[in-house]
This record gives C-alpha cells, sequence and structure tokens, in this order.
C-alpha cells in the first residue's frame, strides 16, 4: 500500500524535476558514483573504482583513488555494487499497441464461423509496410520501462512486428514515456519476416519468398527508371511514385541495414539466398535454431541477434518426434544454441525477442550460461556486440569516457541467482522505480 | 439365435420375400474340385461343397454329387466363406465430398432413434464392387456426436434395403469421448474425435450416463404403470425409448474409442453400465490389452490405413496392434472403415500379417470372428453344414492383392460381379 | 518406453548429422542373397549387390566384400530399387500459394523442410526419392522439386538436382473452388470459376509470357547493337513471367492435376498450341477413357491406385486406370499424394495385378521405374543397374505381396531404414522403462 501510495506521488515528482531541468541549456545532472566494482566490458575490471556522470554522458571511469569526484556531483556510495554498463536487446517489439479490434455493435450474437471467414478474408493485412516508421508508432509505459529496467536492460530496438517487409525500427534509451527523448537513433533498419499474409497475397511461404525477391527487384527496376529520369527531366514521361519501393532503395543501395527474422534453421538458408542474391547489407534475428549449422553462418559472416527465447519452433523435428523431445529440446538443446555459437567462433549479440519479459531473458540468459556459454561472452552480447552491430559502438555498450550514460549498478555479479539491479542510469539520469 | 433368425425371415418375409423367394430356386448346386478353405476346421485340398436351398448343405473331401445338380468345375479355385466388413459407410456414403450423396451423420449429439438400415442405398455403386472382391456382408455405421444411431448388418446382395438387412439394427453406435484434447504427433495425429479437453471428456461421460440411468428410470417407471393403471405413464421420451434394447442387452454398443486412457474409461463404463459391447478403432489397444481381454471386449479394429495416434507408439503402431491384441488374447475383427474402398477389408488384415499376425489368424479375422462378434455365427463366418452359402472362388490367397475373386456366392446364389468399375472399363474398351 | 527409444534415436540422428561432411560421397554396402527384382534387367534368384560411394558397383552371384565394407544379408528377402513417389507434398513448408489463380513464381524448391518427419514415414515404406509438389488450388500454381529422404541431411542435401524441371498446373473443381462457399460480403469468387474460365486463363498467361520474352528479346537486341536508343530502359524483371518463360522455351516441362478426360484433352490442346511438353497428367482419373491419346502424344499419368469417389470429378475413377493405360502403353506411375499413403506405395502398385492385370514387374515399375522416367532420373535410379545410385528397399516377401513388409531402405549405399535396428532399439527402450527409475530428475 505504501508502495503505491509513492507511485501516485511520482509524476509529481518527475513534473518538478522536469520543470527545474528545462533551463535554457537543458543541463543534466552530475553523478559521482564511488566505490564500485566496473567492468566496463571494453577494458579490465576496476576492482575499486569511481564512475563520474554529467549531462548525460560519462566523464571519467578509473580506480577510485585517481578519479577526482566534482564538486557538484550527487554521490553514490557504492561500495559493494557492481557497475556495469547498461544491457542492450538488439530486437524487441516493445511499447507497440496492438490496434483494437473493431469493436462489434452491442447486442449482437457473436460472429459465427463463416462471418469470420469472410471478416478474415475480406480484409487482408498489408504484407508491405516497408515505409514504416515504427516511431509513430511507440506507445511507452512505465510498467514496461520498469520490468526492463529493473533487469537491467537500458537501450532496446523497436522493431514493427505486422506483415513480411515490417517497417522500420528505431533504437531507444529507456529513459522516460515519451518517445522523442528516448530516440538514440531512428530507422535503424528494415525488418523482414517470413510470414504470410492471411486472406491475400502472399498466402504461402513460398509465395512470400516470390514476394521478397520480386519487391526488391522492383525496387532496383524502380531506382534505375528513377536515375534516367533524374539524367532525361526533359524528354522523359514522369515515371510514378510508389512509397513501398521509394522506401525500400536506401535498403537496396545504400546498404542501410536490413534484418531477416529467422524463425528457423532453413529461414536462415533462405535468408541467406535473398541476401546473396541482392548484396545486401543484413543481419540475422531470431535464430534460435542457428546451432544446427554454424558453418553456413560463419561463410555469411553477418550480426546474429540471437533471442533467448529457447521454446522450438513450430515444425521443428524436435517437436514433431513426441513430448519427451520436446521438452529435452526446450531444457536442453536450445539453450546451448549461443554456448555452441560460441564455441564455432561467431560473434551475436542476444536478445529479450518473443519474450515477453526482461526477467524471463535474464534467467534465461544464467541458463545458457549453465548450457556452457562463457559468462563474459554472455555479457558482451548484451553490451557491446549489440552497439557495435547497431553502429553505435561509439555511444553505447560500455562504461567509457565519453559514451552515453547508461549505467547499471548491481548487488551481486550479473547472470547470477540472487542478483539484483540496485540502481539504473538512463542518459545520465537515476531512474525511480 | 433361433429367434434372430426367425425375426430376420420375418423381416424379410414383410418386405421383399417374394421376390428372395422367386430369385432364389430351391435348386443344387456343386462346387467341385475345388481347394476349401472352410476357416474352421482343417483345409481341403480338394473337394466339393453341395448348395441346397441357399445352404452349404455338405463340405468334404469325398462328398457326393447329388443327382441334378447344377457343378461348378472348380478345378485350381480356392473356396473360401465369404467376408465380413466389420464397420463401413456402404449404402450411406456414394461420394465422400459431396453432401448431397452421404448419410452418415445426423446432426446433434444423441441420436439413437437413427437407424441405417433405414437410410441405406442398396443400388450403392460401391456395394458390388466389394462384393466383386469377396466381401458377402458388412456393417454398415451411422457415425458423429455422442451416440451415432443403430448400425446395420448387411448382406451385400440383394434388391432392396431390407431384403440385404441381417440384422436391422446390429449395435447402437457410441462415439466415446476423447479424455486426450486433440491428437497430436506423427503426421499431425488422426483427426478424429480430437479437440475435446479431458474435462469436456468427463462432461460428455457424465452425460452419457445420465441418458442410460435416465432410460432405466423410464423402463422401470413403464413397467410399473403397466401392471398398476392407475400409475400414470411417464412422458414419451424419444431417447430413453430407443435405449431401451440396449439397456434391456438385447443390442449391443459399438464404442468407437481410440487412446489407451479412453479404452479404460470405457472399460469402466461399459461395466458400470452393465452393457454389452464391442469397441471399434482401439488405435491403442495394445496398451490396454489385458483390461480388454479381462472385460471379454472384441475389438473392431479401424482402418490400418492411417497414421499412429502418437509419435511414440512407433511408425508401425497400426499394423501390430492387431498383432498384440490378438496375442493377448482378444477376439479381433478387421473394418474397412470406408465406402468406396471397402473392398480392401483383406487388404488390412494383410498387413496386420505382414507385422507379425498369424496368417490364419487374419483371415479368420475378416470371417468367423466378426461372424462370432455379431452374433450370426450359426448363419456365416465359415464353410459348414447348414450355414448360408456365402462362398468365393478365388485363383489364390484372398488375402492378396494379386488373387482374382471368380465366382461369389451370397445364400447360394451366384452374384452377378459385374460393377461401376467393370462396367466403364467395358464401355472404354470399346473405344 | 519407445519415446525414450525416440530419444535415442534423435540423439543419434544429431550425432549423424553433425560429423557427416557437407558433401559426402554416399556409403558402401554389400547385399547378399537376395532375390534381386531389378526391374529393367529381369530377377536374379539369389545375387549380391555392391555399392561402393554411393554407386552401384555390381551385381551378380557371389561377390566378395571389399575390406570395411559392410554386408547386409538379405537370404529369403526381396531388394527392389527404392521406391519412388512421383506426386506428394511432403517435406515442405506450406503447399499451396492459393491467393492468386496464377502463381508460377511460388517455388516450392524454395521451402523445402528437411525437418519433416514424413520423410521418415516415407523411408518406412522403402521409398528414396519424392517429387513433392505445388498444390491443386491454382491453374498454374508453381515450380516442383525432386528431393531423396535423406533424413537428417539439410535441405539442399536432399534436392535432386539432376531431374526435370517441373510446373504444376491444375484443372477442374479445386481451381475452380467448387467446395467454397461464397459469402454475402466476403470477398468475390475468384477467377475462374468454370473449367472454360481455367482453360481461358492459362491461354492468357501463355500469351502474356510471350509478349514478356518479346519485350526482353528486344531489349537485349537493342542493347547489344552498336546504336541502342538514348532511353534504353531495362524491362521490369517478372518472376511469374519467368518462369512461364522457361517452359515455353523448353527449360520446364508442365505436371498438370487433372480428373477428367476433356480438360486432360484441352489441356494437351494448350500444350501443343504454346510448344510446351506435359510430363505427366495428375490423378487423370479418367485417363482410361483417353488412353490412345495419351500414349499417342507421349504424356505419363501419375494416379491413385484406388483412392477415389471422395468428389464429383473423381466419381468415374475407376481401380483399373493405372493397369489399363499401362498396357495401353502410357507411362504410368502410382502416387501416394499423403503423408500416409506414401508409406504402402508398393501396395497400391500390387493392386494393379489384380485390377489390369499386370505383372509383378510391371506392378513394381510403377513405383520405381516409370516415376524415374517420368522425374527424368531414369539415367541415376529406378532399377537395380550397375552404374545407378545406390537407392535401394529390401523386403521380407514380394513387395507387389499383400504380406510383404519393407526391413530396410538405403540411400546412395547408407541405411537410412532399419527395421531390425528400429526393433532392437525398441526392445532395449522398453526393458529401460521397466527397470526400476533411479533418483534424480527424469
Amino acid at each position: 500500500m505504501r508502495v503505491r501510495q509513492w507511485f501516485y506521488l511520482l509524476p509529481v515528482f518527475l513534473l518538478v524535476f522536469a520543470i527545474s531541468w528545462s533551463a535554457p541549456a537543458d543541463v543534466g545532472p552530475t553523478y559521482a558514483v564511488r566505490n564500485a566494482k566496473i567492468v566496463p566490458v571494453t577494458g579490465p575490471v576496476i576492482d575499486k573504482g569511481t564512475l563520474i556522470i554529467r549531462d548525460g554522458l560519462i566523464e571519467a571511469v578509473g580506480a577510485a583513488d585517481k578519479v577526482v569526484i566534482p564538486e557538484d556531483a550527487e554521490v553514490f556510495e557504492a561500495e559493494g555494487l557492481i557497475a556495469y554498463p547498461g544491457l542492450i536487446s538488439a530486437h524487441t517489439n516493445l511499447f507497440l499497441e496492438e490496434a483494437a479490434a473493431p469493436a462489434r455493435p452491442t447486442g449482437e450474437a457473436a460472429p459465427g464461423p463463416a462471418e469470420l471467414m469472410a471478416g478474415a478474408a475480406a480484409q487482408p493485412q498489408s504484407p508491405q509496410n516497408a515505409d514504416l516508421i515504427i516511431f509513430k508508432n511507440l506507445k511507452p509505459r512505465k510498467s514496461t520501462l520498469d520490468g526492463f529496467l529493473k533487469a537491467g536492460f537500458t537501450t532496446v530496438l523497436v522493431a514493427p512486428n505486422r506483415g513480411i517487409f515490417q517497417g522500420q525500427s528505431v533504437i531507444v534509451n529507456l529513459n522516460g514515456e515519451e518517445p522523442g527523448p528516448m530516440v538514440v537513433k531512428n530507422s535503424a533498419a528494415l525488418h523482414l519476416n517470413f510470414t504470410t499474409n492471411r486472406g491475400g497475397y502472399p498466402s504461402s511461404l513460398m509465395g512470400t519468398i516470390a514476394y521478397i525477391r520480386q519487391s526488391f527487384l522492383d525496387a532496383d527496376h524502380y531506382a534505375t527508371v528513377q536515375t534516367f529520369y533524374a539524367k532525361n527531366l526533359k524528354g522523359m514521361k514522369r515515371p510514378g511514385f510508389d512509397p513501398f519501393l521509394e522506401a525500400l532503395i536506401p535498403y537496396l543501395k545504400d546498404r542501410k541495414p536490413v534484418v531477416f527474422q529467422c524463425n528457423n534453421y532453413e529461414e536462415i538458408k533462405r535468408a541467406l539466398k535473398i541476401i546473396e542474391e541482392f548484396k545486401l547489407n543484413a543481419m540475422l534475428t531470431h535464430l534460435n535454431e542457428a546451432w544446427r549449422d554454424s558453418d553456413v553462418l560463419k561463410k555469411a559472416a553477418l550480426p546474429l541477434l540471437v533471442t533467448l527465447d529457447f521454446r522450438p519452433p513450430n515444425g521443428s523435428k524436435y517437436v514433431s518426434q513426441g513430448e519427451d523431445l520436446r521438452k529435452k529440446a526446450e531444457a536442453e538443446i536450445y539453450p546451448a544454441n549461443a554456448a555452441n555459437l560460441a564455441k564455432a567462433g561467431l560473434k551475436f549479440a542476444l536478445t529479450t525477442f518473443g519474450l515477453n519479459d526482461a526477467a524471463t531473458a535474464l534467467k534465461n540468459v544464467q541458463t545458457a550460461i549453465k548450457a556452457g556459454l562463457p559468462k563474459e561472452v554472455a555479457l558482451k552480447a548484451l553490451t557491446i556486440q549489440p552497439a557495435l552491430f547497431l553502429g553505435l559502438a561509439q555511444q553505447l555498450g560500455s562504461l567509457e569516457p565519453g559514451k552515453i550514460a547508461n549505467v547499471i549498478l548491481t548487488k551481486g555479479e550479473l547472470f547470477e541467482d540472487k542478483t539484483q539491479v540496485d540502481k539504473v542510469f538512463v542518459d545520465g539520469v537515476l531512474w525511480k522505480f | 439365435m433361433k429367434k434372430r433368425i426367425t425375426l430376420f425371415l420375418l423381416v424379410a418375409g414383410l418386405t421383399a420375400g417374394l421376390i428372395f423367394a422367386q430369385a432364389k430356386p430351391a435348386k443344387v448346386i456343386a462346387i467341385k474340385g475345388a481347394r476349401i478353405v472352410p476357416v474352421v476346421g482343417d483345409d481341403i485340398e480338394t473337394g466339393t461343397i453341395i448348395i441346397k436351398d441357399g445352404k452349404i448343405e455338405a463340405v468334404g473331401r469325398d462328398v457326393a454329387i447329388p443327382a441334378g445338380a447344377e457343378v461348378v468345375e472348380a478345378k485350381g479355385l480356392t473356396a473360401y466363406p465369404g467376408m465380413i466388413d466389420s464397420y463401413s459407410f456402404l449404402g450411406l456414403q456414394e461420394i465422400s465430398g459431396v453432401n448431397e450423396t452421404v448419410d452418415t451423420r445426423e446432426t446433434g449429439r444423441i441420436n439413437p432413434q437413427v437407424r441405417a438400415i433405414e437410410a441405406l442405398r442398396y443400388d450403392s455403386m460401391h456395394i458390388p464392387i466389394t462384393l466383386a472382391n469377396g466381401i458377402t456382408a458388412a456393417l454398415v455405421a451411422p457415425s458423429g456426436g455422442l451416440i451415432s444411431g443403430q448400425s446395420t448388418l448387411i448382406k451385400l446382395y440383394g434388391w432392396t434395403n431390407r431384403e440385404m438387412s441381417i440384422k436391422a439394427s446390429a449395435a447402437m453406435q457410441i462415439e466415446f469421448p476423447a479424455l486426450r484434447g486433440g491428437r497430436g504427433g506423427f503426421g499431425g495425429g488422426m483427426g478424429r474425435s480430437g479437440g475435446a479437453g479431458a474435462a469436456d471428456a468427463t462432461r460428455l461421460i457424465a452425460e452419457l450416463k445420465e441418458l442410460f440411468n435416465k432410460a432405466r428410470s423410464y423402463d422401470k417407471r413403464k413397467a410399473f404403470a403397466a401392471k398398476i393403471q392407475t400409475v400414470g405413464l411417464p412422458g414419451f421420451d424419444e431417447t430413453s425409448e430407443f435405449l431401451l434394447p440396449v439397456i434391456k442387452g438385447d443390442l449391443p454398443v459399438m464404442i468407437s474409442v481410440h487412446s489407451d486412457r479412453d479404452i479404460k474409461a470405457a472399460l469402466a463404463f461399459v461395466s458400470d453400465e452393465k452393457l454389452k459391447a464391442v469397441f471399434y478403432g482401439v488405435e491403442q489397444g495394445w496398451k490396454a490389452a489385458e483390461e480388454l481381454k479381462a472385460a471379454n471386449i472384441p475389438v473392431i479394429i479401424g482402418s490400418t490405413y492411417d497414421m499412429p495416434p502418437v509419435w511414440e507408439d512407433g511408425y508401425d503402431q497400426l499394423y501390430r496392434n492387431p498383432v498384440l491384441l490378438n496375442k493377448a488374447g482378444v477376439k479381433i475383427a478387421f473394418s474397412s472403415s470406408s465406402a468406396s474402398v471397402a473392398w480392401n477389408l483383406p487388404y488390412h488384415a494383410a498387413k496386420a500379417a505382414a507385422f507379425g499376425l498369424d496368417k490364419r489368424e487374419a483371415l479368420k479375422a475378416v470371417t468367423i470372428y466378426p461372424a462370432e462378434i455379431f452374433g450370426v455365427d450359426k448363419m456365416m463366418g465359415s464353410l459348414e453344414r447348414g450355414k448360408a452359402a456365402n462362398i468365393v472362388l478365388s485363383d489364390g490367397d484372398i488375402l492378396e492383392t494379386r488373387t482374382n475373386i471368380k465366382k461369389v456366392y451370397v445364400d447360394g446364389r451366384d452374384c452377378d460381379l459385374s460393377n461401376k468399375y467393370t462396367e466403364l472399363l467395358e464401355k472404354y474398351k470399346k473405344k | 518406453m519407445s519415446a525414450r527409444f525416440m530419444r535415442f534415436w534423435s540423439a543419434a540422428l544429431i550425432l549423424a548429422a553433425v560429423s557427416l561432411p557437407a558433401f559426402s560421397a554416399g556409403g558402401s554396402l554389400l547385399i547378399k542373397n537376395g532375390t534381386l527384382l531389378t526391374v529393367t534387367k529381369g530377377v536374379i534368384a539369389k545375387g549380391d549387390i555392391l555399392v561402393l560411394d554411393g554407386l552401384i558397383k555390381q551385381i551378380g552371384p557371389n561377390i566378395q566384400a571389399p575390406p570395411g565394407v559392410t554386408v547386409i544379408d538379405a537370404a529369403g528377402k526381396y531388394v527392389i530399387p527404392g521406391i519412388i513417389d512421383s506426386h506428394t507434398h511432403i517435406a515442405l513448408n506450406g503447399t499451396n500459394e492459393g491467393s492468386e489463380a496464377i502463381t508460377p513464381e511460388a517455388d516450392v524448391g524454395a521451402v523445402v523442410n528437411a525437418d519433416d518427419t514424413a520423410i521418415l514415414t516415407a523411408l518406412s515404406g522403402g521409398v528414396t526419392m519424392v517429387h513433392t509438389m505445388h498444390g491443386s488450388a491454382n491453374p498454374i500454381g508453381g515450380p516442383n522439386v525432386v528431393l531423396k529422404m535423406k533424413w537428417g541431411k539439410p535441405s539442399e542435401e536432399l534436392v535432386v538436382n539432376e531431374a526435370l524441371r517441373t510446373l504444376k498446373f491444375a484443372l477442374g473443381e479445386n481451381v475452380k473452388q467448387s467446395s467454397r462457399t461464397i459469402l454475402p460480403g466476403g470477398p468475390p469468387p475468384r477467377y475462374p470459376q468454370t473449367r472454360m474460365g481455367t482453360n481461358a486463363i492459362i491461354r492468357r498467361e501463355m500469351l502474356k509470357a510471350r509478349v514478356y520474352m518479346e519485350e526482353w528479346d528486344r531489349y537485349n537486341k537493342f542493347k547489344a547493337s552498336k546504336t541502342p536508343p538514348k532511353l534504353l530502359i531495362p524491362p521490369r524483371k517478372d518472376l511469374r513471367m519467368e518462369v512461364l518463360a522457361d517452359l515455353l522455351r523448353g527449360k520446364m516441362v508442365a505436371r498438370c492435376h487433372d480428373y477428367q478426360a476433356t480438360e486432360a484433352l484441352e489441356f494437351m490442346g494448350l500444350a501443343k498450341e504454346f510448344g510446351f511438353k506435359i510430363q505427366a497428367l495428375e490423378h487423370a482419373w479418367e485417363a482410361y477413357k483417353i488412353a490412345d491419346e495419351l500414349a499417342a502424344a507421349k504424356i505419363g499419368i501419375s494416379v491413385f491406385a484406388d483412392s477415389w469417389a471422395y468428389k464429383m470429378e473423381a466419381a468415374e475413377g475407376i481401380a483399373y486406370d493405372a493397369g489399363y493405360c499401362a498396357k495401353k502403353g502410357v507411362l504410368v506411375s502410382i502416387n501416394s499424394d499423403s503423408a500416409e499413403r506414401i508409406r504402402r506405395l508398393f501396395n497400391d502398385a500390387g493392386k494393379t495385378m489384380k485390377f489390369g492385370g499386370l505383372n509383378e514387374t510391371e506392378a513394381l515399375s510403377l513405383v520405381t521405374f516409370n516415376p524415374a522416367i517420368q522425374l527424368g532420373v531414369d539415367k541415376i535410379v529406378g532399377s537395380l543397374e550397375v552404374g545407378k545410385q545406390g537407392d535401394i528397399a529390401i523386403f521380407n516377401e514380394h513387395p507387389m505381396s499383400a504380406y510383404t513388409r519393407c526391413d530396410m531402405t538405403i540411400i546412395e549405399g547408407d541405411v537410412y531404414f532399419d527395421r531390425a535396428q528400429y526393433l532392437k532399439e525398441r526392445e532395449e527402450a522398453a526393458k529401460q522403462a521397466q527397470a526400476p527409475k533411479k533418483g534424480g530428475r527424469p
């Protein structure tokens, strides 16, 4: 009850602070975290160190006796705590509210199967949302933010999740409920999923693959025609405008990243064929069957965004050969995915994709570690590796001066059973749970 | 048994007795020189069968041929009793995908009042094709719901449905609710009676029991009111009314049941309700073989042309199930579970034989065992004196695909084996 | 109990999959003392077959096993070429691109699924190769693919690249969506809704493809010329038309789902009109009505043995169809079209001996050599001959007998199904399951 009351007051506090911070220069607070064990990820561990945060950035990191604490700093005594860079999940579908189904007029009976069929068939969803900038759909919620921050995540990539060409993702820092200030990088990548379009074309996976290929071919043709037109403005009929193909061009021609969601082993190979055909700058995501062929991934040398979801995909031979094997697969085989990739020398990021909450993801990291994933690889896969993949290594992924001050302080080492996240700084501001 | 035969004759007499009598002159036929597989008793390498008045008069090595008998030279052929398909849709279904031609399933869940015999399309194109492969009798069952209706046992030759009837009502068909929700695994499951969750099944079983309770009380009230005129008659209740022969033990129930758990639940059910029962389907019967044996419940094997219910059972489980049931001493009979390919009945039996069932047992499971299960073994199911002359002459093992059926007798009548297959073939041969 | 066995089985397969090189040369083994039903070279009452590195090296009596080569005793058993299913839909993620009437771009080769347990089912019935096809929801479906049933191998190793490239067409009830109820307020019916429209739409697409081909021909000609026009923009590359162009150029052959004689004859007319080749008609339940025409046009059929009367257009599908057409000189194969029927194709082939009066070899060839010809792989599989791939099945009884059972299935000299081993493992698993359980996690 007491906690709840405190929560009610929270907006009031935030409001007060917000006003006081929105001074002309918009300068953020200064903090000194003193006497913590510091795990910068990119450098050696500092057993007793101090970390200075100023105005959203890390100002200094170093041994406690070397770093001078500025006079204006709010000091946190962090003896017994460990400082890590905030964790990054390179693929989520957070903050996307499902469009509400059209309400049925009251008093009417529930639709029968025939009506439902007609309804479903009458409104096929569009498979081509390449021009969707998902930022526009973000609806951050405090409860979701709290959940992720409590698990140590401070940065997530939010990808759209509908259609085949799903749209363009955004990378955000989990610093509040206002979408604008959260953005680290907009239109981060174009996301594709091997799904079908119920009630319309393509309704099958083979249709989907043809559709993806035809779309890239069309975008290429579109670009060619546009180029011709640019050179022949006088004398050439103006080509038609197509927002979908237009949106594809930077990804096809300018090597902006395209993320293929590979829900099973076969889809990894299907994605690689398309990537090869169109010479795309690609990343692969989901990938919980990546362990089944590390050779092919090694050859492809692409960024791998590996989910912590250990449920074997539908249709996998680990699902279709009886319940015993499925259970074993979920408990033993799939959790060893990351360990196998690490053993094969592959670089990958771990993501929370497909999981409802970050706590499960964190628990699954422990399971993966038990299955043989080295702890330090796990840590990198949730910090510097995704930062590198997403082109954010200058800003995020480690504790280095000049980087964004996304810092977590934990009681106990990360990925241990009883470890708790004690404090979280996002963009240099202490998060209030 | 005598009562049944009398009843049967009565029914036949009422409906098509005249045609029947005219079509069947009281002549004597002697099938001579055939290898004889009577099924009951030893094979006879070369022997003679005498048919008189539609019945088998004599079978043996040294049987004298009566003067004036029509002699059928059967050298090189083998004589078998006509086979019995223990579960089919013959006459209820012509083209499965065309609803207008399908009468297998009444709407609603509780339909003890519907009778397959009353909808039996006696000139179904599938019946002569089935007969031409040596199958002379079949159980025709309604399906679907909880109580599907009354199946009928027919012979596959005759001019009207009633003429074909052996037992107008053979069994009350019940589809036992599946405790296992869905039947996943192996090739996507078997698509039968899946979907009902365990809770649903428990409720449905309770409902079934309640129906039987109600019928019993209905029966008691009726009897009491009959005795004491001042007691009011119970209001007419259709379901109870048509369950009366079942609760009185005059009509057996045939319970469609598939998984081992359900089989055990069904065993408890028939024991509680004191029903005379036959089980059908019984794909996981091998896991409850001892219980089935102890309860003395015969089993009608569903089509072997299907996938095992669950992966864990192994790829060959539907082939092995009859083998294991037979080994445990459970009486089994095979079925086509079909209309359009009911003629495949012998090959289901052969399939089990390929996986270890004794060949003779396989043959019995399409002849004498079904006759016993349906209580007509005094009339058919083997080549024995006094039984109906349902005889098949073939050029080889009757369970073999490459064997050709040369002649089929039903009640001593030499059947016309032409059918839709042969008619179309002959038509286009002329092209 | 058998669940445990399956675990073992799967674990063994995982190991096998990991340890095998990406391109294995195939296995080696010697099968001894079997009755060899070669299909093309008669029956050898007691003979041996030596497979080396995946290929049949030698057939004859008293072959000595080279060092290290496994010997399989087939005494009393029947050794046949691996069974080939000319028409299935297994080992795919999805079957139909049914949303539109014309979808030749939807290639089933793009969605091969090596995880489909139907592969194991097929192996248990002696099947070593399948033609796995696009469904029949549309007049022009998509390209099909030929696969070997190499369970445990990655999908790309299943694909038989030597096979003909085939394109699925379909006619009749499925295509005109007869069983679909048109609902008020629902989507309008898809064109075509008649057999007239079906023929017309196929003709339309062929005409379109011709224009497409000409457009590219012109472009390429201009491009190659010394003075290309200033605004020479390449035409749009259309995957749909590319496939049809390949058909018209003879790089692909048609496989057409049909039931009725008229639609079959008319499709043959279209093939003649546009100059493409029909390799086989699928189902072809009325082929016996036009057997002479099919034989003359050298068009094969791929049919069921006896599954009929499931819809109106299958109401005259007589079991004599396959046998009668074979006698008339039509190249006939018996197909499964089902993940269940695939494991008893030999039984179905055996039924043509009764219906149609084929002999054992003719009947067996319906599921071995004939489908191999239909798929264009008869030079490498389909019969037991020296030089062909070691795809072999071993049966306990004659495979055309109803009492037969597949005991072993071999692909390119590697054993993929072994009933004896299966039974042994099942027995062991049962024993283990009966043994008292020790502590610890299950």
